[in-house]
């Protein structure tokens, strides 16, 4: 009997350092007062999550295990990594965004997207259906809470609310299913569970089905694909630009390792079952978020339309996974240049929004005129995210076509590849205003003058601007290194 | 030499980053940058043009990425076609370059202009080096996007705009076959590099079935770039770009990539009869509906605009008869003279004060004379009259049609000759002869202009003799350890009655619009209607727009009520039943389980009808 002593705590070293340091953050924020601008805090928040990204990276790097609660693979480590370098970037987009609003709570708002972090981390290494749902739900409630930051605004509440009472809902139904496949397997381990699935199937195919099913509908909310995508549009324009970044890209990124720890191992035995269902989600998510995207004139609410459909592609690889290596490596890569490109567009989103206060396209105009830096990146990270050649978002998505073809996915491919072609007709909107259209003239008829950005800002756009473009060019450097592992740890 | 060949994209690179930085500061100098980086690679591709003569075929790759346990690389190198295309583009590029000083000299975004024209000579180039399919489709993607910045340059007009993003999306739908076309070879053979693939298509890799779509997609990436039928609609359009742009990009360089592609790619189509006839009848039809739509048209750049459509065309069609050589001589000659003529009609249009409606035009022969003689070449050689370069390239595409593509092709291919002399003369005898119809007297452009004039005459004149019936020193070149089938001749009698098409087209045309003797409505009076479906271009535009860009829009929108709509409508139900349990709670108590249980059973019945439809698990 394996007793909680024999246990090696140190696997979970990163995290108990990051739990430390967050709890410090909240503290230090109590002994400040409750208003006022703490910008040392979001230094402090960016430090923590770097510190633990090297942690992760050096302690413990040949892995291990507690029991099947706590795995500590390639792939848990690497998307730590990939985890908590975005979580730092949205912070440093958070720092400016909150000194523009100042009806935010600055301390409790890094404290807890940290905890938020903490969760996310949970979430993507752990192969036990308990200690997942927990990570699941400290993500989910941190950003319930999050949506709704600026209390004040009516938008933002209600994105809250309906964050609140949908998310409630998905988690019920992942609860349910995992209820049935406790029922059947009588057990939470995803390791044991994949061992008997196939033998369980053979029993009680739809019961087992079923269990899936359900937790698909409410795994499909949370990285929200169609048709369970609709509370994302409402839900990102209405939150605050920074939040909305984070759950595009934490949120999402993190959901879809849990997606993929519970596909692959606990449902590994019966690929051929799922892989279809999940193609049709896919196909139907990036024909949808697409198309809907086309009729968008509020910018967040085309990166929620934007991220709908980066999610049906990031599914097609888990579809077509006659690999999980390669399928693992595909996505792990694809993540790495979304979260550059999205994050890079945010920055640049938050403050041309801010500084604007208007979050239309149109608030783009002119751009180029008025800072030609910040207007060349965009058009990099929207060429990137419509998957133009000589980027990152190109390669990732050209391994995606590769494995979706030798996965014998070919209508997935082109469904993909068609739907791209639509994409750019949106992503080209905004590029056009921001280089074919002169500068909004404001109430008094002045030309909106030039644009400085703050070094924060300046900053993000600059290493996402820069990692786009290198992984455009020598995408070996991160796919060679990719390819070296095996992503999970199987033991059956 | 020839390990130096990477060099010559690198210097217009160069000067786009240079001009990029600094361009601001450098103002209307920034065109001597641009034209020395252009000299450079110019003289370059002239050195490696003369090595490759007679020389060996050089590569250099390095691995770039893996996929699984196949490595794609990159580099580059230098064979018999593309050092050809190397000389024809970094010639024309370099014409361009020096024309456009004087012609864009008054606008204050010069140095933008040359930072984009920079941009697309360095991807241009590019591409044409690339030895695998990975890196030109990269290329290929990267002229595109230059495309799009110069035909858009003049963006605060909104067809300029429109044009832009026309071209652009048009374009893509060609790229999306390519791409998957790209995918589905390198599934099939393990390789993108174009040997590799070609051996491994030799030794079997790929079924017939397999190769034919994989050869169709790769075409229709050729069919969206080299704007042939039915994608063909975005180049008209893209004229609203200035006219060098037009020159070099939308007649001499881009356009023919796409006719380039399926010279590369040419052992793929050559193993599929179905792709080849595909090839050819898009190429015939390209051809012959451009051309009719030239016949009408009244504006002076989008009448060779067409034109260029319809010679595109009539290269695919050599190419998918067989006629590997005489496709890819037309290429080469074509550069020359369409660059010529679109140049042409820039220094036209400049003295003109920007009007481009040929019906306004008139007696420029004498108070434009360089412009006027030059004008002329480029005119007789796309009629094919002999000995200039379009008649002997010309020639053997009409006996490759012939011997490759049976009789209906050759008609097609036999009446758009007659209408290109036609349309050619016709649009020669508005804007030069008869009354000047202007307030501003014309007079001819500076020396920035015409020189670039005189030496695409030159080539205009010339380069049709590297490939004679009595000295095939193309043919030889280009086919030289290449297994391409064998090529077709022209004869004499063929020769006879290319010159006679060439001559109707011209005696008609100034019968027309010269002499008079036949009036200018002598047909359209006979049937109107053919002519209202000519001068709206067969509807095409709006056929697309209503079948395939409206309701792709509308769908967009009713998709995003909808998802408005449903939310909104889940949270409000939640909202009232929390309201309405408040009021009863005492009575029952059955809190908010109303909202979840509603939620979770709408859910949960769609979740049993998927797993039922599509498995069918109940059974």
């Amino acid at each position: 009997m394996l007793s909680a002593f024999d246990a090696n705590w140190s696997l979970m070293t990163p995290e108990i350092v990051l739990a430390v340091l967050a709890m410090i953050i909240f503290t230090i924020d109590f002994m400040t007062g409750i208003h006022g601008k703490k910008p040392f805090l979001g230094r402090l928040s960016i430090i923590a999550l770097l510190v633990t990204a090297v942690l992760v990276i050096f302690v413990n790097p040949q892995g291990g295990t507690i029991g099947h609660i706590f795995i500590l693979d390639p792939f848990s480590m690497i998307f730590k990594v990939i985890l908590l370098v975005a979580v730092a970037i949205v912070i440093a987009i958070s720092m400016y965004y909150v000194e523009k609003n100042e009806d935010i709570y600055q301390g409790e708002y890094y404290s807890i997207m940290l905890f938020a972090t903490l969760g996310a981390m949970l979430m993507v290494s752990s192969a036990d259906l308990i200690t997942l749902f927990i990570g699941l739900e400290i993500v989910s409630i941190s950003s319930y809470v999050l949506a709704g930051f600026k209390k004040h605004r009516k938008k933002s509440t209600e994105a809250a609310i309906k964050y609140v009472i949908l998310g409630g809902a998905a988690s019920a139904f992942i609860l349910y299913g995992m209820s049935f496949l406790y029922g059947l397997t009588g057990t939470t381990s995803l390791y044991e569970i994949g061992a008997a699935i196939p033998g369980v199937y053979e029993q009680y195919p739809f019961m087992i089905m079923l269990s899936l099913l359900f937790m698909v509908v409410g795994f499909g909310f949370k990285i929200s694909v169609a048709p369970f995508h609709m509370w994302a549009p409402d839900v990102y324009e209405g939150s605050p630009t920074s939040v909305t970044s984070f759950l595009t890209v934490v949120s999402k990124l993190a959901a879809f390792a849990l997606v993929m720890r519970v596909l692959f191992i606990g449902f590994g035995g019966i690929i051929e079952e799922w892989a279809f269902i999940i193609a049709v989600i896919a196909a139907l998510t990036m024909i949808l978020g697409n198309l809907i995207a086309l009729a968008q004139k509020n910018v967040k609410r085309l990166m929620a339309y934007s991220g709908i459909a980066q999610a049906g592609y990031l599914l097609v690889p888990i579809a077509a996974a006659f690999n999980i290596n390669v399928s693992a490596s595909t996505i792990a890569f694809y993540g790495v240049a979304y979260v550059l490109m999205v994050l890079g567009a945010f920055a640049v989103i938050t403050f041309v929004t801010e500084e604007s206060g208007n979050e239309d396209i149109a608030s783009f105009s002119g751009l180029y005129k008025r800072s030609p830096y910040l207007a060349l990146a965009m058009g990099v990270f929207l060429v990137s995210l419509a998957g133009l050649p000589a980027t990152a978002g190109f390669i990732g998505k050209f391994y995606i076509f590769v494995g979706a073809v030798s996965g014998d996915m070919l209508w997935l491919a082109i469904i993909m590849i068609a739907m791209s072609i639509v994409s750019f007709y949106y992503y080209f909107g905004i590029i056009r205003q921001m280089f074919m259209r002169e500068p909004k003239t404001s109430l008094d008829g002045q030309p909106a003058g030039t644009l400085k950005a703050p070094a924060g800002i300046s900053t993000v756009v600059g290493v996402s601007l820069a990692g786009t473009i290198i992984l455009g060019f020598f995408p070996g450097i991160l796919i060679n290194f990719f390819n070296s592992f095996n992503w999970m740890f199987m033991f059956f | 030499m020839l390990q130096n060949a990477w060099l010559i994209p690198v210097f217009p690179l160069i000067a786009f980053i240079i001009l990029l930085l600094f361009g601001r500061f450098l103002k209307d100098k920034s065109s001597y940058v641009g034209i020395a980086a252009l000299a450079l690679s110019f003289i370059f591709s002239l050195l490696v043009l003369m090595e490759r003569i007679g020389g060996e075929t050089y590569g250099f790759t390095v691995n770039w990425l893996t996929t699984g346990d196949r490595t794609i690389s990159a580099g580059y190198e230098v064979t018999a076609l593309n050092v050809m295309m190397l000389f024809v583009v970094a010639a024309v590029s370099l014409l361009v370059h020096i024309f456009s000083r004087e012609y864009m000299h008054e606008d204050n975004r010069i140095h933008v202009f040359y930072s984009y024209l920079a941009l697309f000579s360095f991807s241009m180039l590019g591409l044409v080096l690339s030895p695998n399919l990975l890196q030109l489709f990269i290329f290929w993607e990267l002229v595109g996007l230059s495309s799009f910045l110069l035909v858009g340059f003049w963006y605060f007009k909104p067809e300029a705009a429109a044009a832009a993003k026309k071209a652009f999306l048009v374009t893509r739908i060609g790229d999306v076959g390519l791409l998957i076309g790209l995918i589905l070879l390198f599934n099939a053979t393990g390789s993108l590099e174009y040997s590799a693939v070609f051996s491994a298509i030799e030794a079997g890799a790929a079924t017939n079935t397999m190769l034919t779509v994989i050869a169709v997609l790769i075409f229709l990436g050729a069919v969206g770039k080299s704007a042939q039928f039915p994608l063909h609609v975005w180049l008209p359009d893209a004229m609203e770009g200035p006219t060098p742009v037009s020159a070099l990009i939308h007649a001499a360089t881009m356009v023919a990539a796409g006719v380039y592609l399926v010279g590369v790619m040419y052992p793929v189509f050559l193993a599929s009869s179905t792709a080849m006839l595909i090839v050819a009848w898009v190429g015939a039809i390209t051809a012959f509906i451009a051309a009719t739509i030239a016949l009408v048209n009244t504006d002076i750049k989008r009448i060779l605009a067409y034109s260029t459509i319809s010679q595109l065309g009539f290269m695919m069609l050599a190419l998918g008869t067989g006629g590997y050589v005489a496709g890819l001589f037309h290429l080469m000659t074509h550069a020359f003279f369409k660059a010529l003529l679109f140049l042409g009609a820039g220094s036209v249009i400049f003295a003109l004060h920007h009007r481009q409606d040929i019906r306004n035009m008139g007696g420029l022969w004498n108070r434009m004379k360089i412009t006027s003689v030059t004008f002329l070449i480029g005119t007789l050689a796309i009629a094919g009259a002999p000995p200039l370069a379009g008649f002997w390239s010309k020639e053997v595409i009409l006996a490759a049609v012939l011997e490759g593509g049976g009789i209906v092709l050759f008609l097609i291919a036999a009446v758009t000759a007659f209408m290109t002399a036609f349309y050619m003369f016709r649009l020669f005898f508005r804007v030069f002869t008869g009354e000047f119809k202007g307030e501003h007297e014309p007079v001819e452009n500076k020396k920035f202009m015409t020189v670039p004039l005189v030496a695409l005459a030159v080539f205009a004149v010339v380069a049709g003799f590297v490939n004679t019936p009595f000295a095939a020193g193309l043919e030889g070149f280009l086919t030289e350890g290449l297994n391409v089938g064998e090529q077709a001749h022209g004869t004499i009698w063929l020769a006879g009655l290319s010159v006679l098409l060439a001559a109707g087209g011209f005696g008609l045309a100034w019968a027309m619009y010269y002499k008079g003797t036949v009036a200018q409505d002598f047909f359209t009076s006979k049937a109107p209607g053919v002519h209202k479906l000519l001068l709206n271009k067969y509807y095409l535009d709006e056929i697309y727009q209503a079948a395939f860009a409206r309701p792709t829009v509308a769908a967009g929108k009713f998709l995003a009520e909808v998802d408005r709509r449903v939310i909104d409508g889940i949270v409000l139900v939640a909202a009232r039943s929390v309201e309405r349990s408040g009021q009863v709670i005492r009575k029952q108590h059955n809190g908010q389980l109303q909202t979840y249980g509603l939620v979770t059973i709408i859910g949960g019945l769609a979740v049993i009808a998927l797993a039922f439809v599509l498995r069918g698990y109940f059974g």
